[in-house]
């Protein structure tokens, strides 16, 4: 695609219209002007090719190779070093088989069913009240925002302190006479833990919600008032439908998110054992992305590609899914008005 | 009556506010504390140190190699910020103030590597680098970014959109080559969009850990994204949370920093990108 858009020379300058810098009204010219123009046009193609060069190397070498690479590993044995062996579908046969794969879907899966509510829900809130107050909303806002650029890594380093045995947020519960969990060696608890940091640095939602927010119109809630709609009545029926769109667009982000989400499961998982990426306790903090990244670290380069390939398959089929059921889900009458 | 509901109304709404607030808060407090307590109270449950001791921010620096951490951290994000802004801002240009044939379809195809995820990438992106040598090194975390990003473009493009038409125009009628252009006026008048990529970049660049950690093994050549997580399990055995903390705090300032100096940009490519990268 990227050469028939950017080929230097066109058969003719019949796309002049699309070409030219303002040719919409091109009157007859003569032949030489026709042929100075024809020089042009190669001349602006050759400027296009060249200011695009970087990113079509980029993707070539860096994109383009790599998928097509990876896809044809997934069906075979792979080291590296030596040679790919064809095994056909054996790999991804495997996979299905495989109570590790499992494990890390199910994993996975409780994060995205119970980690993105409790993430959008938490950033709604805040935004919500946010857009309502004026007084000290830069300072709230900031508040908010500043963990969501603590990196990832450095966020599961903290909350592997907060929460270890004896750190302070246990020692907190201890206050209030509950007795914390013991949040990395109890399966049951991993997995919250993880939510936690998560929600923590739920910045850049409450900043997207609070932009979708800040657009609706006042009229909308004025007139809600009039038919004397309480407070939640117009959460429920004029903010909720008329944030659909940006709650769509995040859930959609968030789901592709979580598949690859690994950072703070590693951290979390290493600080309690070194060594393989085994996702402890019990296997409750193996991710998707941690099982894939143990396969390659095993040297296991087919099996790897495999879930790469079926990690790109759920991505694309979730984003898929969620494009074609949109009108569900979303409210469109301002779509309909525009 | 009903002044009195809306101020109960404001009432509740800011206690939910400051609630929330030092709820977020709270970790940044518990990290400070920690960084300077002793390491004999550390290993405690107490919450409160008897005494406030810098010494674990100079002790961190002797246990792990911290310099070069940093040393190497900086190289990385500088190479990657530089890369990026000089193969993006030519690409970001060519899709907005440049008309073509097929820009629509192209720009798609570049929007649709976004989607990718990395670990389709990078099974054979390490073959490819391990051929050139590169293993161990920094040059495979540094080396793609100098032929462009997608997120960049779009950020970028997204800017370069908002520059006004009719200046470029009035460049090209005076016989101004598509360079200069770029170069005497786009760029210029799109610092603030740069400055957004650059930023970004240098956010992610800092904080990464999936690349640097399967690509870098010898302890003089890790960033500290590396490093911390290293830190960070070896501590857990011996109870030394108080060091993990100094160093996250070293880590993290910077980026709290430049976030205090550049709030507009940040919310601006947040809220128009939907991430920071």
């Amino acid at each position: 695609m990227t050469e028939t858009a950017a080929r230097p020379a066109a058969p003719d300058g019949a796309d002049d219209a699309v070409v030219g810098p303002r040719s919409s009204s091109v009157p007859v010219v003569p032949p030489e002007r026709l042929r100075a123009k024809r020089r042009a046009d190669r001349k602006r193609r050759l400027t296009v090719l060249l200011l695009l060069s970087p990113w079509i190397i980029g993707f070539l070498v860096f994109t383009l190779y790599p998928i097509l690479n990876s896809f044809y590993w997934s069906f075979t044995v792979k080291r590296y070093g030596s040679p790919a062996r064809w095994v056909g579908l054996a790999n991804y046969e495997l996979l299905f088989t495989n109570d590790d794969l499992l494990t890390a879907l199910g994993n996975t899966a409780y994060l995205a069913v119970f980690g993105m509510p409790v993430r959008i829900g938490i950033a709604l809130l805040a935004a919500a009240l946010l857009v309502r107050a004026r007084r000290g909303n830069g300072v709230y806002r900031t508040m908010f925002y500043v963990p969501s650029i603590v990196p990832a890594v450095a966020s599961g380093a903290l909350f592997f302190f907060l929460l270890k045995e004896g750190g302070p947020l246990s020692s907190l519960f201890g206050v209030f006479g509950a007795e914390a969990p013991l949040w990395f060696r109890d399966p049951q608890w991993a997995k919250p833990a993880l939510i936690m940091v998560t929600t923590w640095a739920l910045g850049d939602l409450m900043l997207i919600l609070l932009a979708g927010l800040v657009d609706i119109p006042r009229s909308l809630y004025e007139a809600a008032e009039l038919d004397g709609a309480g407070r939640w009545a117009r959460f429920r029926h004029v903010t909720l439908p008329m944030i659909s769109p940006v709650i769509f667009f995040i859930v959609l982000t968030g789901l592709i998110g979580v598949l690859q989400s690994f950072d703070q499961a590693y951290v979390f998982s290493q600080g309690v054992r070194e060594g393989r990426l085994t996702g402890e306790p019990g296997g409750s903090l193996l991710t998707y992305a941690m099982l894939q990244l143990r396969l390659f670290q095993d040297g296991r380069i087919g099996f790897a590609s495999a879930m790469a390939w079926v990690m790109f398959l759920i991505t694309f089929v979730i984003t898929m899914v969620m494009l074609a059921t949109r009108r569900r889900w979303v409210h469109t009458a301002t779509e309909e008005w525009a | 009556m009903s002044r009195t509901r809306r101020m109960l109304g404001l009432v509740g709404q800011h206690s939910v506010l400051i609630g929330l607030a030092i709820i977020f808060a709270l970790p940044f407090f518990f990290m400070l504390l920690q960084s300077v307590t002793p390491l004999e109270e550390a290993k405690t449950t107490a919450l409160w140190p008897s005494t406030f001791d810098l010494g674990n921010y100079t002790e961190v620096f002797d246990r792990v190699p911290l310099a070069r951490y940093i040393r190497n951290t900086l190289l990385v994000c500088v190479l990657v910020v530089t890369g990026t802004v000089v193969s993006c801002v030519p690409v970001a240009y060519a899709f907005s103030h440049m008309r073509w044939r097929g820009r629509g379809v192209v720009f798609v195809l570049v929007l649709s590597t976004m989607m990718l995820p990395f670990q389709v990438l990078f099974v054979s992106q390490y073959e490819i680098f391990s051929n050139l040598g590169w293993l161990n090194t920094i040059l495979p975390l540094v080396v793609p970014s100098f032929f462009a990003n997608a997120f960049s473009i779009f950020l970028l493009r997204q800017f370069f959109l908002t520059l006004p038409t009719e200046t470029i125009d009035a460049a090209r009628a005076d016989g101004a080559g598509e360079f200069q252009i770029l170069t005497r006026i786009v760029v210029p008048m799109a610092k603030p969009g740069i400055m957004a990529v650059a930023i970004f970049q240098f956010l992610f660049a800092w904080s990464d850990f999936f690349g640097p950690n399967i690509y870098l093994s010898d302890e003089s050549n890790l960033t500290l994204a590396v490093g911390l997580v290293r830190l960070n399990t070896a501590a857990a055995r011996l109870g030394e949370s108080n060091l993990t903390m100094a160093a996250s705090v070293i880590f993290v300032m910077p980026l709290v920093v430049i976030f205090f100096f550049a709030q507009k940009i940040f919310i601006e490519g947040v809220t128009l990108t939907g991430t920071k990268g």
